[in-house]
């Protein structure tokens, strides 16, 4: 665009009469502009590190988080509750940070700008690898033994697979994985499609896609955007018992065997900016959490758990090396 | 042989054979259904006040990220701009070299996409709304100093060496003689700059940097066309009032078009407006600042990255570097030849209906607003993953930039010379073809050339989405926080793109010269 300016010539003069008095509106309009109130615009991570510091001192905030794994509003609404749980059983203000990526998670996590996240088995394993002192406080009962679930579009063709070998129905299929750091959307499912040989390249198109989040995949399969993908079996389970899936347009095709994946992780500092015995504290709030009590049935019902149970790092070692084959960990 | 004039233009419309030919064996078609119910609610947007409480915020996020990003890079940018200069450095210190080495060192940070900026940005400093700014501001400021000194340097040096032989100082020389032929250029510049930065505001909101597009991206992939569709009305109205604001200002200050022949002379009687525009600009920046919670002392917190592990480079290194950089390089092409060739290709097939026209501009419109992104996603819906489908969503949206352009042009050609074509009885299309675009072919593949090195660095953004080429890789590079591969992928997108830059210059000064 620089050939037509280029080739504009001008010729601006200014009268120094006009000129002072456009610098005297101009000032008033500054100044009325100035003493006008400004709504604040950005809700979430606004605070600079500074100033969050600073509040930490005088009144710490026990920030969580979640990587981004299911539609908002369903995040919203479960860590609102959990945050005000919390709240309650802890006596310390807590805030819940929504994210739009799995990465800015492990990312928030590791510059300090989130003291709990609700991670996933890869991210949670990426978050520690970063943040070495980070300490794994807990896990729902089912993520012991979580599994993945293939759907299929039913109009696609595909059958359901009787053994893992039977994924190889999926090469020259349109496949879509949720996020591309998923342990359930992604790492285990790939993992299971090499055992059985297929490659990424083998999928329609020569890639599969990286739908976002698990509830994306199954919209995305039943409305027959691509023919197959993979999710998190609670997830799917929610889907169909809400009906956001609907049986006649997307099916299961096969379910993976078991495999370690999401787990509560804190800072390793939190003792210090909370008080002695701080994360102690935390993680057996988490762990109290039972279906008897009102508000907690709430929070266990959006997790699709009974309770929570402690978790070690060594449970993910697994994970680690599954990621590490597929060089999502390095 | 050589294509007639006004033919030129048309010429990378060919592509569009190829296209023809292969897009059908891309076709699944098992998502018609859905692109259906998209297009359908595009005239039933949801009214809920929830929704659109919603998304006025995130509008409100991105318009504020959009006006400092764009404010701060021409604060830089103009000095840059100056500093690169080589007449300055001439007239004040009798030697080029410094601004050859400056010009040399701001080709870098232009080379790479706001996007890469951004990404890069949130992994060193955290998640915070001064990471949007700055990522906008990084590669925009070394833009505008691109063109200020373009600018400068490109103006006739009677004036300059007629007051320096008169003995006057060379600063006030400077300032006298080439002050106010280079404001006009740069106003015009200006203004067209701040449209650039909120299509990146948007685009960088997708990503997860905050604001509106961040809305987009989810009600898109949860499939909530209506609120999508809010979304975008919102988006498109805000728009489309800065672009008319901005046109109507640049013919009001009479500043020179983007694309225009007819070179009219501006006249100093908007010095007052200006200044006075100038002026409310500060307390209203100051107030988006506060109000966005952008505190730039945030940026200087720096955190170390995560250690790289042992013998990475070699992994980095056996990448299929080649493969990738051949796609993005086809993926430029296709999408500039769509985009180019399509506009003039376009605006003939409509000039006999009087509202196609209207319906071209609306087109258009929605094009420049898609993040293209957005844009690769839906299309997947009907097409299976391919460097043609990213082409498409690429070249769509620069079809809206350049469409807009191309019909600017035409109209300030004049009408003189169509009508008289038509009166001695040639058809609508020839007219237009031979009265209108004949003038303007050359200047406008020329923006073309310039337009095509944008498209490369912008190859990045639905590669991320379609999975080809170098943005494939470095999504999985970001969420593998393998700093080794990021550091390999900046290096080889600033190498292409400055040599694509170089290329597009070769190929603009030669279509200017003939």
């Amino acid at each position: 665009m620089t050939l037509s300016l280029s080739r504009a010539l001008a010729r601006t003069t200014g009268r120094g009469r006009e000129r002072s008095a456009a610098v005297a509106t101009g000032l008033s309009l500054a100044l009325l502009t100035a003493v006008l109130p400004t709504p604040p615009l950005a809700p979430g991570l606004g605070t600079p590190p500074a100033a969050q510091a600073e509040a930490a001192k005088q009144r710490p905030l026990l920030r969580i988080s979640a990587i981004p794994d299911q539609n908002p509003e369903k995040l919203n609404r479960l860590y609102g509750s959990v945050a005000s749980e919390l709240s309650r059983q802890l006596g310390v203000p807590v805030k819940y940070v929504p994210l739009t990526d799995y990465a800015a998670a492990v990312t928030a996590f590791r510059t300090g700008d989130l003291d709990l996240v609700w991670f996933g088995g890869l991210t949670g394993v990426q978050a520690r690898l970063q943040k070495p002192n980070a300490r794994v406080l807990a896990q729902r009962d089912i993520d012991v033994s979580f599994k993945s679930i293939f759907i299929a579009n039913t109009r696609s063709g595909l059958k359901t697979v009787r053994n893992i070998d039977g994924l190889r129905e999926l090469k020259g299929r349109r496949f879509t994985f949720g996020s591309e750091s998923s342990t359930s959307g992604r790492l285990m499912p790939q993992y299971f499609l090499a055992q059985a040989g297929v490659k990424l390249k083998d999928f329609a198109g020569g890639a599969p896609g990286f739908s976002g989040s698990h509830d994306a995949t199954i919209a995305l399969v039943q409305s027959g955007a691509y023919d197959a993908g993979a999710v998190n079996e609670q997830v799917w389970r929610a889907s169909l018992h809400n009906g956001k899936a609907n049986r006649a347009k997307v099916m299961a095709i096969w379910k993976s065997p078991g495999y370690p994946d999401y787990h509560w992780i804190a800072q390793g500092n939190l003792d210090q900016r909370f008080g002695k015995g701080f994360t102690t504290k935390l993680q057996k709030a988490i762990l109290s959490w039972r279906p008897s009590d009102p508000q907690q049935k709430v929070i266990l019902g959006l997790f699709g758990a009974q309770q929570f149970i402690p978790a070690s790092p060594g449970e993910y070692t697994r994970i680690e090396q599954v990621g590490r084959e597929i060089g999502k960990i390095r | 042989m050589r294509p007639a004039a006004p033919l030129l233009p048309l010429l990378p419309a060919l592509v569009l054979l190829p296209v023809a030919l292969l897009l059908p064996g891309l076709l699944h078609g098992g998502g018609w259904d859905l692109l259906g119910q998209f297009l359908l609610a595009a005239l039933r947007p949801s009214g809920d006040p929830l929704v659109l409480g919603s998304l006025l915020g995130g509008l409100g996020i991105t318009v504020g990220m959009a006006l400092l990003g764009w404010a701060t890079s021409l604060l830089l940018g103009v000095p840059l701009g100056l500093l690169s200069s080589r007449l300055l450095w001439r007239s004040l210190a009798g030697s080029e070299l410094p601004a050859e080495l400056l010009r040399r060192l701001l080709a870098v940070p232009r080379s790479i996409h706001e996007l890469i900026w951004g990404l890069l940005l949130l992994q060193l400093v955290g998640q915070q709304p001064a990471v949007a700014v700055l990522a906008i501001t990084i590669p925009f400021s070394a833009l505008v100093a691109r063109v200020v000194s373009d600018l400068l340097d490109a103006l006739p040096e009677r004036n300059l060496q007629g007051l320096l032989a008169a003995g006057t100082p060379a600063p006030a020389a400077l300032l006298t003689a080439l002050g106010p032929p280079l404001l006009p250029g740069l106003i015009s510049y200006g203004g067209y700059r701040l449209e650039c930065a909120l299509r990146s505001a948007t685009l960088l909101g997708v990503f997860g940097l905050g604001g509106l597009g961040n809305e987009l991206l989810l009600t898109l992939q949860s499939l909530q066309f209506h609120e999508l569709w809010s979304g975008l009305w919102l988006l498109l109205a805000v728009m489309l009032a800065l672009e008319a604001l901005v046109s109507a200002l640049r013919r009001r200050w009479s500043m020179p078009a983007r694309l225009a022949l007819a070179q009219r002379q501006p006249v100093g009687r908007s010095s007052r407006e200006l200044l006075l525009v100038a002026a409310a600009l500060v307390p209203l920046l100051l107030g988006v600042g506060r109000a966005l919670a952008v505190d730039p002392a945030a940026l200087l917190h720096w955190q170390a990255l995560p250690p790289l592990p042992p013998g990475g480079w070699q992994g980095a290194l056996a990448l299929p570097w080649l493969a990738m950089v051949g796609q993005t390089v086809l993926l430029t092409l296709v999408a500039a030849a769509l985009a180019v060739g399509g506009a003039p290709l376009l605006l003939l097939l409509v000039a006999p209906w009087p509202w196609g026209g209207w319906l071209l501009r609306l087109l258009w419109a929605l094009g420049r607003l898609w993040p293209p992104p957005l844009t690769a996603l839906l299309l997947l819906f009907v097409f299976k993953p391919s460097l043609l489908t990213a082409a498409l969503a690429l070249g769509f949206h620069n079809l809206g930039i350049l469409g807009r352009l191309l019909l600017e042009g035409v109209e300030a050609a004049g009408p003189e010379r169509e009508e008289a074509l038509r009166c001695s009885g040639s058809g609508t299309r020839l007219a237009l073809l031979y009265g209108r675009f004949s003038g303007l072919a050359r200047a406008y593949l020329a923006y073309g050339a310039y337009r095509a090195d944008v498209i490369l660095r912008e190859t990045v953004v639905v590669g991320m989405v379609a999975g080809t080429g170098l943005g494939s890789q470095l999504r999985e590079s970001l969420s593998a926080f393998a700093f080794d591969q990021l550091a390999l992928l900046l290096a080889a997108y600033a190498l292409l793109t400055l040599l694509g830059e170089d290329l597009s210059d070769r190929a603009r000064r030669a279509l200017l010269r003939a």
